[in-house]
């Protein structure tokens, strides 16, 4: 028999998702990167202008400012997403009871709709009428922050970012509760011994010990963060003015509302290079590490 | 061993064939199965609106006619931005359905240019319903030069509904001019009232007080030699459209940029601000309100030496329909006529005001602000102010919409708007 030792069949069995993996991710990634090269505005014959979009792109003042956007939102996204999660997740291994309870509300939040975030919070952020942040601002006396959350360009890039991050923090919590309550209790057991405390317990071993995860879930993440589109799209649709703009509202505005799709998948090539780059230097930073 | 491998391959390959096979075959599929005719109208329209059940009823009765041989197949999707991304990925997909929705905007010419629209007013003249619409609502439909390929459904006029009790209480009269509606709103500011609530999250409400003072000083030529790189937004009129924008938006309902159209209008309703610029499309909000005695409505007020009228103002016909050249044959057109014969008395039994003229069915009672506002119809002026989104190339009008509510909202002086504005018109002038 040795069916499963073949090399060869491991080849058929791989083949149908490679080839929707091709269909799927690889082709309109090829698609994009070839229109990047062309004028086009989605009626008649598309016209080749070499490296002129990646010029024009370099030049433009909105795409520094979604650039920047995207930045400040990935800082807020993943210190929230990762630092909450990991947060909750530790507090949670002290808990004994109700473990499951507490699991499932934080997770709740990740599988509400897109839509259906944007409008809660959209509505929590409101002036008229009065939503729940302002009403709290209020009666704790803080009059003078009631605002407009999302016309208010001041406030606005934070508004649009936090519940994105508010979102997937349940997630990463039980990704990372997973990661930790899967440890041999031996190891810090012996350390509890030998005299270390809770904290150098959580910091000295525990953290390292599950470094693996902090890989995976920083790359989920940062890369999640760097396509961010949905509930910023939704709530403000990068208003008002650029305030909010996002490299991918910017690259959707630019294709799909100004028809030029051309310029439009240059910035999405920006986006995918961008993204692997990020993934190779946190490969690079993790495996350095791995070597001392 | 091997051939085994081969022919599991193969099997594969030839399910993934199947697959794609099926794919091209259903998208190349135009419906003439057995011998029925499908005709598709992709539109824009809201759901179980007026027109969307009035050209329903009209096509069941055309189907039942025709023995069930014709059907007309609806694909709606109501919100405007996602339609028209829907609408130019099946374009540029090469996939346009037979009937569309579209606007006489710079894309629609594109299209038209690429021989892929219908001549509408051709197609009217050559059937002797040319003269059956009213002449503003077939000129809304005209591009610049006069040619028409997009069929008006609607006919509306956009004016300022006001609260009359706020008003009352505070000794104000309906503004006649410009300057005297600044000071409307200056004495409800003042008394800690919000003068005009706004929907900014759609945008192009807040893009209509732009226009309103070059539409008054000049027409709509300010517009049409803007978009053509003749004009420039920082000329005197471009600044001082800029400039009332920043004037007016102070006025604006705190947070107007993230305020939308329901809660702008139940505000306005609500008592909560005091004037609110919509269309006769709400009028059934309004009725009620109005038959109260509590609101009432004005149009665009002037300016001393204008160009235009107190009887001219923003009136539209809405988004048109269009048809593709492609498959216009002579069952669409069949259809179509079948659909101008009968659309104007429905459409008007509904409460609505059609493009078509058409005498008023004596079987519905209309309202005293239906009559009133049909009246205005009526005694509409030679120009009119047609919406600049229609006018300007996709891109500068998001530049314009996007940045629009910093001005408004004094966060972008009137000088870095307007060399925005120019910077994009010559990007994109062709």
């Amino acid at each position: 028999m040795g069916v499963i030792k073949s090399k060869k069949w491991f080849l058929a069995f791989l083949l149908p998702g490679l080839l929707f993996y091709i269909l799927a991710v690889f082709y309109p990634i090829e698609e994009s990167l070839r229109l990047s090269f062309m004028d086009w505005g989605g009626i008649g014959e598309k016209k080749f202008v070499g490296f002129q979009n990646y010029i024009d792109m370099f030049h433009d003042k909105v795409f520094y400012e979604s650039f920047l956007n995207n930045l400040i939102y990935l800082v807020i996204v993943v210190v929230m997403q990762l630092g909450i999660g990991l947060l909750f997740a530790i507090l949670l291994t002290y808990m004994t009871k109700r473990v499951t309870l507490v699991k499932t509300l934080y997770y709740v939040p990740c599988i509400i709709t897109t839509v259906a975030i944007a409008q809660l919070f959209r509505s929590m952020y409101a002036t008229e009428p009065m939503g729940l942040l302002n009403q709290f601002l209020q009666s704790v006396g803080l009059d003078q922050f009631v605002t407009s959350w999302l016309a208010d360009i001041h406030t606005a890039l934070g508004a649009v970012s936090f519940p994105e991050g508010w979102r997937f923090t349940g997630m990463y919590m039980v990704i990372f509760y997973a990661a930790l309550v899967s440890l041999d209790p031996s190891v810090y057991e012996a350390a509890k011994v030998d005299g270390a405390s809770e904290l150098q317990i959580l910091f000295r071993i525990k953290i390292p010990l599950i470094k693996d995860i902090f890989l995976l879930t920083l790359t989920m993440c940062l890369t999640g963060a760097l396509r961010g589109f949905d509930i910023p799209f939704l709530l403000t649709n990068g208003g008002p003015g650029n305030t909010t703009e996002l490299l991918s509202t910017y690259m959707y505005k630019k294709a799909f509302s100004s028809n030029q799709y051309g310029y439009g998948s240059t910035v999405a090539v920006f986006i995918i290079l961008e993204s692997i780059l990020v993934v190779f230097i946190l490969r690079k930073i993790f495996s350095e590490k791995e070597k001392k | 061993m091997k051939k085994k491998m081969i022919s599991m391959l193969l099997a594969v390959s030839m399910v993934a064939a199947l697959a794609t096979g099926c794919g091209s075959g259903e998208s190349q599929d135009n419906g003439s199965k057995d011998d029925v005719t499908t005709i598709k109208w992709f539109t824009s329209r809201p759901v179980d609106g007026a027109i969307d059940q009035t050209v329903r009823e009209i096509a069941d009765d055309y189907s039942k006619e025709k023995g069930g041989k014709v059907v007309v197949e609806f694909e709606t999707t109501a919100d405007r931005p996602s339609y028209l991304q829907k609408l130019k990925t099946l374009i540029a997909g090469g996939n346009m359905p037979d009937i569309i929705d579209i606007d006489a905007d710079p894309y629609c010419q594109e299209l038209v240019d690429a021989g892929m629209l219908v001549d509408v007013k051709k197609f009217l003249q050559d059937n002797d319903k040319y003269d059956d619409f009213y002449p503003t609502a077939l000129r809304y439909q005209e591009f610049t030069d006069g040619s028409m390929y997009t069929l008006p459904l609607e006919y509306n006029v956009e004016m300022t509904w006001y609260n009359k009790e706020i008003f009352d209480q505070y000794g104000l009269a309906v503004p006649k001019t410009m300057d005297e509606w600044l000071d409307v709103c200056k004495t409800l500011k003042d008394n800690g009232i919000t003068p005009i609530s706004v929907d900014g999250v759609d945008r192009w409400p807040v893009q209509r007080y732009l226009a309103m003072m070059p539409f008054r000083e000049t027409g709509n030529d300010f517009i049409i030699g803007l978009r053509d790189g003749k004009e420039k937004m920082s000329s005197q009129t471009g600044k001082e459209a800029a400039e009332f924008m920043q004037e007016i938006g102070q006025y604006f309902n705190d947070g107007f940029a993230a305020t939308d159209y329901a809660t702008a209008q139940s505000m306005f309703l609500d008592g909560k601000s005091a004037m609110y610029y919509i269309g006769n499309w709400e009028i059934a909000a309004m009725q009620d309100a109005y038959d109260a005695g509590k609101i009432d409505y004005f149009y665009l007020p002037t300016i001393e030496n204008g160009k235009t009228q107190a009887n001219e103002f923003c009136v539209n016909s809405g988004i048109g329909m269009a048809f593709n050249s492609e498959t216009f044959d002579s069952k669409t057109k069949d259809f179509v006529l079948y659909l101008l014969d009968n659309y104007g008395e429905i459409y008007a039994s509904k409460q609505q005001i059609s493009p078509i003229k058409t005498e008023l069915p004596s079987d519905v009672e209309f309202s005293d602000l239906y009559m009133r506002i049909r009246d205005d119809i009526e005694n509409l002026g030679e120009n009119f102010l047609k919406p600049w989104d229609t006018y300007l190339d996709a891109d500068t009008n998001t530049t314009m919409q996007d940045n629009l509510l910093l001005l408004a909202s004094g966060e972008l002086s009137v000088d870095e708007f307007c060399n925005m504005i120019d910077e994009s018109i010559a990007a994109n002038v062709k």
